[in-house]
């Protein structure tokens, strides 16, 4: 691709995956860009590498071939901030370590890597261009995700605008936690919007993502009011404990209405699947052993999200 | 340590393809009843339904009669012309071979006995492939796969296998090969030939020309040529006559053997107390009366028709993954209009007809399979390839009502029979591809996928005709033949790719078989100063294996005719009647001769070179002497060093670091090809279809530079090693379509395993994803492609084995995640859930 230089596609910002034949986030076969950093810290969070707004440090222990074989991570660290443990492998000491990723790039076995890449708008459509063939076919394209990828709202609007001039579809998925300037600049930009609402209790959102709801719920309401016409699917994460009432899905879905409604309201079980990363970040998974909820209650809840309301 | 080998050529015979587990074949090895999928179908079918149920307990028994017969009359036609040999034993098998009728069935005729049976093709090379254990002709016990009786060995000991002792096409094609030839050949799983492990490359019939026709006027035509000869003619005198007369004999037995059928089932029905039955018996008797002899005027006839030639193939010869059953949906489709219009027949009595046929070809056993081994009793594959759908002659689609009614039958049917092809084109109707879709997701792999839009250019390019080539079907497990326009017949070879790697590595020596210099000799690898000498010493020795092998494959055609002829193939081949002459004698004049060779562990060899590329001449991060020492210790005590060939850039990401070296290694083997021509004046093209070879031939290559270790399998067809490609499948298709050399037409197929979970592709909406998929990849002019939808089986193993399965992505509500990076709880609840989707 020739760089387009006017629109400044050298702009640059921070990604920690580009994920090919995605086929749940946005209509066909997709291509979705993980944009690093968020100002949220939900505890179910399956990213957490996602968080931060720099890069990470990530060390999968399994992966470390150990003294026996190898040393060569703690021979180029600077910071002296690895060791060994019992086993002869290697040990972070996460309070010295800056994340700089010398060792990560020594690491033969790869148990040592740097998460967070800076990118150009450039870069990041040559890749997502790659699969052209599969959009055309399937009516998919380029999906922007997160962290929080209005977190990074002119990298974010760059993309998407590139890509809008280049004939992919395009689509977002936001926690709606942002400057509503920024939701308000790419929301003419996409074809389809993914967001987020997680429970209507503000204080219940406070503990389970460390931000109130206000923000969230204010943006959707200017959201449906600006763009009517705009695809919008709201998603709701079910947590057990959190909001896997019938009451905390009828609320939601009575927002939804009282905002002007939505094109579909999404409701997917809850699944651990970040905890092996919170590992390798050095992290304690925030929310412990939670059961994932039965595909019984799922039903049970998705009628009563039914019920809340008129869907468009 | 390398393993050893059973060095017995017998056992070099690999077996076709190695079938992933389906739901239905899973819930046969579970010990689950047999029998057809959905209620609807078990009650208006229940005649299929109990013909398979408790299929797997019945016992395989071997068929010696048919070798028996055989031997038996070729004992008494010595000197004679090889095709006239081959019509007298054929006549001889069709009028003394034991028939029978099986309960319930309509369609009739076996090349065996009742129930389950292998025959024995003792012209072949490993006839004693169905010794059950140690090399030797024993009694089998209980638990042994295949039941081998007393009378079975006398039969094989003294009357078949002294014969053929002395008979056989495999021993005098390796006294015929130059020395340097043979020695490479003598070292097995190097360049495997399969010349003279079965008499054809795989095919199928022009049936159409049976059913349409029918055998009677086919001597006819034969009769008036005869008579036609000039006794002046010397030629036509001594080449010509005996082939028709071959030809007379074989038709005049066919009719005999379905007259046979017709009598056993009047007799039969004399006996027969059920009222019904009987009525079925004498009609059994009015079918076989007619067909094939004359035209076939329903499609209960042309069923029985396409049967029996199946079934007199069968006893002719062995075919490579046994007969084919060609476009089936296109032949038998005018008999299927004509019932159903005169309201003869429904659905389900079409498909009761169909499912016949699928029954039968489940009752033959191949006997490519390992001895020994009762867990292999459902792996003894063999795939009748079946094709649906692509375009007729004139270039419209040619999807119909019965190509639809074929997938239904995939979906019910729970064996794996027939081995089904869609031919997928451009203008495929979105029905047809719903269809197939939802197919595809029963997770039994089928459909497999061939792609117009690559194989119809491809064969024109070969020289054929558009309508030829628009024509084709499927046979074997990714091959493609026009019935009447191709004429190839030899088996041909698997090159192994990895022993090529290594001999470059260690000029001209391999390690399984104690350092002796097989290829030639390129220098001390650690002398190599740039990849490009490394390279030049790769392109030698790889040119030196295949000049061994086109040699090989030369002398076998040449030699072929002299042991094996097969009149009643030729009969029913357009060019072999006009020119008179059997298939296997070539040059058939205006025959096509597209040969190949196919080489093994493409994946494999990229990775290795690559990483050799990166870690020894990029960024020189190992020296060839460290790489070396620790492929020498099969990475014992060299982790590191391993890990970094693990982690060095793949094949199968996308990546044009890796698939340049791909692209290169395609184009060498492609000029090497270009510059052949073979035998009888055709084409070697250069394809990937490992089927199970991969694992053999891995097994005498020590560790390579991609990591992998000594005796583990090579990478499969053209797919990237194994859980070498973690970018996704539309990253694997675009390496795959990056290596291609389109500019050269000595290529043909290019086999491709994807690997879905099956709840990524759930419910209306992951149909419709799975038809965009196709579509992209007809885009892509891809030859093949065919899914495995996960099931629980490779789940576990994925557990048990994290890095083979690296790249196994899994799908949970919102997220899809790569299986081995899940803590085991997640593992199991997504287990758990994949056994709720199958
Ligand atoms: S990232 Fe840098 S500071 Fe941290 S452990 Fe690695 S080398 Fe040391
Ligand atoms: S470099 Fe990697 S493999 Fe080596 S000791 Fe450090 S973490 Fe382990």
């Amino acid at each position: 691709m020739i760089a387009d230089a006017a629109s400044g596609n050298g702009t640059r910002g921070w990604i920690f995956n580009i994920q090919k034949f995605s086929l749940h986030d946005g209509a066909g076969i997709r291509t979705v860009v993980f944009l690093k950093g968020c100002p949220l810290a939900c505890r179910w969070c399956s990213n957490p590498e996602s968080q931060a707004y720099r890069p990470e440090l990530l060390y999968a222990r399994d992966r470390c071939i150990g003294e026996h074989e190898c040393d060569r991570c703690i021979r180029v660290c600077k910071a002296a901030a690895i060791g060994r443990d019992a086993d002869g492998k290697a040990a972070i000491d996460r309070s010295l370590c800056n994340n700089c990723g010398d060792c990560a790039g020594a690491c033969p076995s790869k148990a040592l890597e740097v998460s967070g890449t800076l990118v150009s708008v450039d870069e990041v459509i040559r890749a997502v261009e790659q699969d052209s063939g599969f959009y055309v076919r399937s009516g998919g394209g380029l999906t922007l995700s997160g962290g929080e990828p209005l977190a990074q709202d002119s990298f974010a609007e760059r993309l998407l605008a590139t890509a809008r001039r280049r004939g992919l579809d395009t689509a977002i998925e936001t926690s709606g936690f942002c400057r509503w300037e920024a939701l308000q600049r790419v929301a003419p930009l996409v074809d389809q919007l993914f967001y987020d609402i997680k429970c209507l209790d503000t204080e219940k959102h406070r503990v389970a993502t460390g931000v109130s709801n206000e923000i969230v719920l204010d943006n959707f309401q200017k959201l449906r009011r600006d763009f009517p016409a705009t695809v919008v699917v709201v998603r709701t994460p079910i947590i057990p404990g959190l909001n896997d009432s019938r009451e905390d899905i009828q609320a939601i879905a009575r927002f939804i209405d009282s905002a002007g409604g939505a094109t579909a309201h999404e409701l997917l079980a809850y699944h651990g699947f970040g905890e092996p990363k919170y590992q390798r970040l050095g992290r304690t998974y925030p929310l412990g052993c939670v059961e994932t909820a039965s595909d019984e209650s799922m039903a049970v809840l998705r009628k009563a999200a039914a019920c809340g309301g008129d869907r468009r | 340590m390398l393993r050893t080998l059973d060095q017995n050529p017998e056992s070099l015979v690999v077996p076709f393809p190695g079938i992933v587990l389906s739901p239905q074949e899973a819930r046969i090895e579970r010990g689950e009843p047999v029998g057809l999928i959905g209620d609807a179908a078990r009650s208006k079918r229940a005649r299929i339904h109990s013909m398979i149920e408790g299929f797997r307990e019945r016992p395989i028994r071997l068929n010696v009669e048919r070798a028996r017969l055989l031997t038996e009359s070729m004992r008494q036609t010595e000197g004679q012309p090889t095709v006239l040999r081959w019509g007298k034993a054929l006549a001889h098998i069709l009028e003394h071979h034991p028939i029978h009728i099986e309960d319930d069935e309509l369609l009739v005729g076996s090349a065996g006995p009742s129930g389950r049976y292998a025959v024995v093709y003792c012209e072949n090379a490993g006839y004693g492939r169905f010794y059950t254990r140690d090399n030797e002709l024993t009694v089998s016990r209980p638990g042994d796969p295949i039941i081998i009786t007393e009378a079975d060995i006398a039969v094989l000991k003294n009357e078949v296998l002294p014969y053929w002792d002395n008979h056989q096409y495999n021993a005098a094609l390796m006294k015929a090969l130059p020395a340097d030839t043979k020695r490479l050949m003598e070292k097995i799983f190097i360049v495997t030939s399969t010349a003279a492990a079965r008499s054809m490359l795989a095919w199928a019939h022009d049936y159409g020309k049976v059913l349409n026709r029918g055998i009677g006027s086919i001597k006819r035509e034969a009769e008036t040529k005869l008579d036609a000869i000039n006794p002046l003619d010397t030629q036509a005198c001594v080449e010509d006559k005996p082939f028709l007369e071959a030809v007379i004999l074989v038709c005049d037995a066919m009719v005999t053997f379905a007259h046979r059928h017709a009598a056993l089932a009047r007799t039969m029905a004399a006996a027969e107390p059920r009222a019904e039955r009987r009525e079925e018996l004498l009609e059994i008797a009015r079918v076989c009366d007619r067909v094939p002899e004359h035209p076939a005027t329903t499609l209960r006839e042309a069923t029985q028709s396409q049967w029996f030639v199946q079934i007199v193939s069968r006893l002719e010869q062995s075919i490579g993954g046994v007969v084919g059953n060609g476009r089936i949906d296109q032949y038998l489709y005018p008999y299927y209009k004509k019932d159903l219009e005169a309201g003869r027949i429904s659905d389900d009595d079409a498909l009761v007809l169909l499912e016949s046929i699928w029954v039968g070809m489940a009752r033959t056993v191949d006997l490519y399979a390992k001895p020994g081994e009762p867990s292999l009793t459902d792996g003894f594959a063999h795939w009748e390839a079946t094709t649906i759908g692509g375009v007729s002659r004139d270039g419209r689609d040619a999807t119909n009502e019965l190509s639809y009614l074929i997938l239904q039958s995939k979906r019910e049917f729970p064996l794996h029979y027939p081995d089904l092809s869609a031919r997928i084109h451009s203008r495929t109707p979105d029905a047809f591809l719903h269809a197939i879709a939802e197919t595809i997701k029963e997770g039994t792999g089928f459909p497999k996928l061939f792609f117009d839009d690559e194989i119809i250019p491809s064969l024109l390019a070969k020289g054929a005709e558009v309508a030829e080539a628009n024509d084709y079907c499927v046979t074997g497990c990714t091959e493609v033949k026009m019935l009447n326009r191709d004429v190839v017949a030899t088996g041909c070879a698997w090159v192994n790719l990895g022993a090529i790697l290594e001999m470059t590595l260690n000029s001209g020596r391999l390690k399984f078989y104690s350092d002796d210099r097989i290829g030639v000799v390129t220098g001390d690898a650690s002398g190599f100063a740039t990849f490009d000498e490394l390279w030049t010493a790769f392109s030698a020795q790889a040119e030196n294996v295949m000049r061994h092998t086109f040699i090989q494959q030369f002398v076998a055609d040449k030699l072929k005719s002299s042991f094996i002829a097969s009149p009643m193939f030729s009969m029913l081949h357009d060019l072999c009647t006009a020119d008179c002459k059997d298939i296997h004698a070539g040059p058939i004049k205006n025959g096509l001769y597209l040969g190949f060779f196919d080489i093994i562990g493409f994946g494999t060899v990229i990775d290795s070179l690559a990483a050799i590329k990166k870690l020894v001449f990029d960024d020189r991060t190992l020296t060839m002497d460290e790489l070396l020492t620790a492929l020498d210790a099969d990475f014992a005590g060299h982790e590191a060093v391993r890990q970094m060939c693990l982690n060095a850039p793949k094949y199968g990401n996308n990546d044009p670091y890796a698939d340049n070296i791909g692209r290169d290694i395609e184009e060498t083997f492609a000029l090497l090809a270009h510059s052949q021509t073979s035998a009888f004046g055709g084409e070697l093209d250069l394809r990937y279809v490992s089927v199970t070879s991969h694992v053999p031939l891995g097994m005498i290559v020590a560790a390579t530079p991609d990591g992998r270790r000594s005796g583990e399998p090579l990478s499969e067809s053209v797919s990237p090693s194994q859980g070498a490609d973690v970018h996704g499948p539309t990253a694997t298709l675009a390496s795959i379509a990056s290596t291609k050399c389109a500019q050269y037409k000595e290529r043909a197929a290019r086999l491709l395993n994807m690997k879905l979970s099956p709840a990524s592709v759930a419910g209306e909406i992951g149909t419709k994803k799975v038809m965009a998929l196709i579509r992209s990849v007809c885009d892509m002019k891809m030859w093949h492609l065919q899914f495995s939808i996960i099931n629980r089986e490779t789940l576990l193993a994925a557990q048990a084995n994290p890095e083979k399965y690296r790249n196994l992505l899994v799908r949970v509500a919102g997220y899809s995640a790569y299986f081995v990076d899940l803590t085991p709880a997640l593992q199991n609840e997504i287990i758990r859930r994949t056994e709720h989707t199958a």
